[in-house]
């Protein structure tokens, strides 16, 4: 019996993914249509910005891109530097994720913990992220050049990635932290009376009770994480990553004017596939809860 | 194994004591309770009912005064489970199937996978709710989750059951069911229970004593002894239940022991 209902709202799900992916699509070649039409018009009558195919090259004109060597007489396509960029990017980004997401677990678990820790952390966690990442990138650089641990020496990659961490930890710890109090007093009052460690306690009811808190927050963290990843590739001047291959491109619209919006297809999917990988995650951690939302 | 379940004596529960706003939420509390015996607590709201019973459960510790539970100090007696506790929410873990709720306590114990999940089923059995083992408590209505919420306080099979308005969210027939139940759990199990609940009907058809409480200071005022033998659904329409229901109602109202301080307090305000 509670298999087969597992099974059904398997399939609901599904059903419910096939449908958005739908509309994923629409929205997709709606952007196209409009795209198209802009250029059409701009032909036409006199628009306020540039509508020639240097600065908004055709649909098909980019996709013929994806097939075209990266440099003259490279073997190397365009799509597939860009697609290398994204993944070497992803990577970055799904390690300053999950650095982030278990420091911002660990600050949360101690402020909840300790009350005067939250009243004296929360506000450094706060201001923290006020530090614009633009003055961040080189002074963590900097520090970095200089550091080293034995034979473990801080490449530029690791500041990306410290980057991308440092972003990534701040909504997480605050959702974790909302979550982590979210339990009732009631529940609290059963624990106590089972006599729970303070470990049972927060293993067998805060961690699981913070899920539907921590899920949101992770989703914001990894949106995070990959947009420190290509700005801070930017900033810092890494190579490899999908940021320092905008830049270059960019400098390329006057000869390639489409090979600029291959590399920023590339930021896209990037983005979609970091959001479909805590997806996945949200589905896994959140599958024996009711499917509405408490929070 | 000593005849006293529970033993209170001279409890004082003082909130803020010393300050403006201090509250006596209780006052020179002494109660015994018997093995075996069903002790339902009442009285309006602010009498203090809830906070004897968490004081005797050892979830808040009394300003003054003692209570023994199983013949050991209430903290005592919590940390060796001598009591199972039931609340007025069902507070089942949506994460954890309806089995895993009834486990937790034995869980928390250290029990092994095996012998948690045999008595789990057991309990569940005995609720009635053994085909929703699997299921998830979300899954339930409000009366299958408080019959959950007590197999889970049984779990341990303690002495002991203290339940704080159990069926209080509950409809008036899912609520007459619920007092059926627990009276046939009481009869099997043999548990003394104390029951904290605002229904005087619902008091007289569980209970052996109704203890009358009254607010601003909390304190006993009556308590009455019930004697209408092994309840029955008929129970609820005999002379001698109207008759212990009016014998509460009127020891609410005042007229019993210490009626005229109450009055005169009632005035004041």
């Amino acid at each position: 019996m509670g298999q087969s209902q597992k099974m059904s709202a398997v399939s609901r799900r599904v059903k419910r993914g096939t449908i958005s992916a739908g509309w994923a699509i629409a929205g997709a070649l709606l952007t196209v249509i409009m795209w198209e039409l802009v250029k059409l018009l701009g032909s036409v009558v006199e628009l306020p910005f540039d509508t020639s195919d240097t600065a908004m090259p055709n649909v098909w004109t980019m996709i013929a891109a994806f097939s075209q060597p990266e440099v003259r007489g490279s073997d190397v396509t365009i799509l597939q530097a860009v697609v290398s960029a994204a993944a070497y990017s992803l990577m970055i980004a799904l390690g300053g994720f999950i650095i982030g997401v278990s420091i911002g677990l660990i600050l949360a678990i101690v402020m909840q913990r300790f009350a005067f820790l939250e009243r004296g952390m929360l506000p450094f966690v706060i201001a923290s992220q006020t530090v614009p990442l633009i003055a961040l990138a080189p002074l963590i650089v900097g520090i970095g050049n200089r550091f080293s641990l034995g034979p473990v020496q801080w490449t530029s990659t690791a500041s990306v990635m410290f980057i991308a961490a440092y972003l990534a930890f701040f909504p997480l710890s605050v959702g974790a932290l909302r979550g982590l109090q979210a339990p009732t007093a009631t529940s609290l009052e059963l624990m106590h009376s089972y006599a729970a460690t303070p470990r049972q306690l927060l293993f067998r009811l805060r961690f699981p009770a913070s899920i539907p808190y921590l899920v949101p927050a992770m989703k914001v963290s990894a949106a995070a994480a990959v947009v420190g990843t290509v700005v801070a590739e930017i900033s810092t001047g890494v190579r490899g990553g999908i940021g320092r291959l905008i830049v270059e491109y960019a400098r390329e619209t006057t000869s390639q004017p489409a090979k600029v919006y291959v590399a920023v297809f590339g930021a896209i999917v990037l983005g979609l596939v970091a959001a479909g990988l805590v997806t996945l995650l949200d589905m896994y951690l959140t599958r024996n809860l009711p499917k509405e939302s408490p929070a | 194994m000593s005849d006293t379940s529970v033993n209170v004596t001279g409890i004082w529960k003082i909130f803020n004591e010393g300050l403006p706003n201090e509250v006596t939420a209780l006052q020179d509390i002494d109660l015994t309770v018997e093995t075996g015996e069903f002790i339902s607590l009442i009285g309006p709201s602010g009498c203090g009912k809830s906070t004897l019973l968490r004081v005797i459960a050892d979830l808040t510790g009394p300003t003054r005064g003692q209570a023994t539970v199983a013949g050991m100090p209430a903290a005592q007696a919590r940390k060796d489970q001598r009591y199972g506790i039931a609340f007025q929410q069902a507070a089942l873990f949506d994460w954890r199937s309806v089995r895993r709720n009834v486990e937790l306590p034995l869980e928390l114990q250290g029990w092994s996978k095996d012998r948690r999940r045999t008595r789990a089923m057991e309990l569940l059995e005995m609720v009635q709710l053994a085909d929703f083992a699997e299921h998830r408590p979300w899954e339930l209505s409000g009366g299958m989750q408080q019959r959950v919420a007590i197999a889970r306080s049984l779990a341990v099979d303690p002495p002991l059951l203290l339940m704080d308005e159990p069926f209080g969210a509950l409809d008036e027939m899912t609520r007459e069911r619920m007092q059926n139940e627990l009276l046939r759990i009481r009869e099997e199990t043999g548990k003394s229970i104390i029951f904290v609940t605002h229904s005087i009907p619902e008091a007289v058809y569980l209970s052996d004593r109704v203890v009358v409480m009254s607010p601003r200071p909390g304190r006993i005022t009556d308590i009455i002894s019930v004697n209408l033998g092994s309840r029955t659904e008929d129970t609820r329409e005999a002379e001698g239940f109207f008759n212990a229901v009016t014998a509460v109602r009127e020891a609410l109202r005042g007229r019993g022991p210490g009626s005229s301080e109450a009055r005169s307090r009632i005035g004041e305000i």
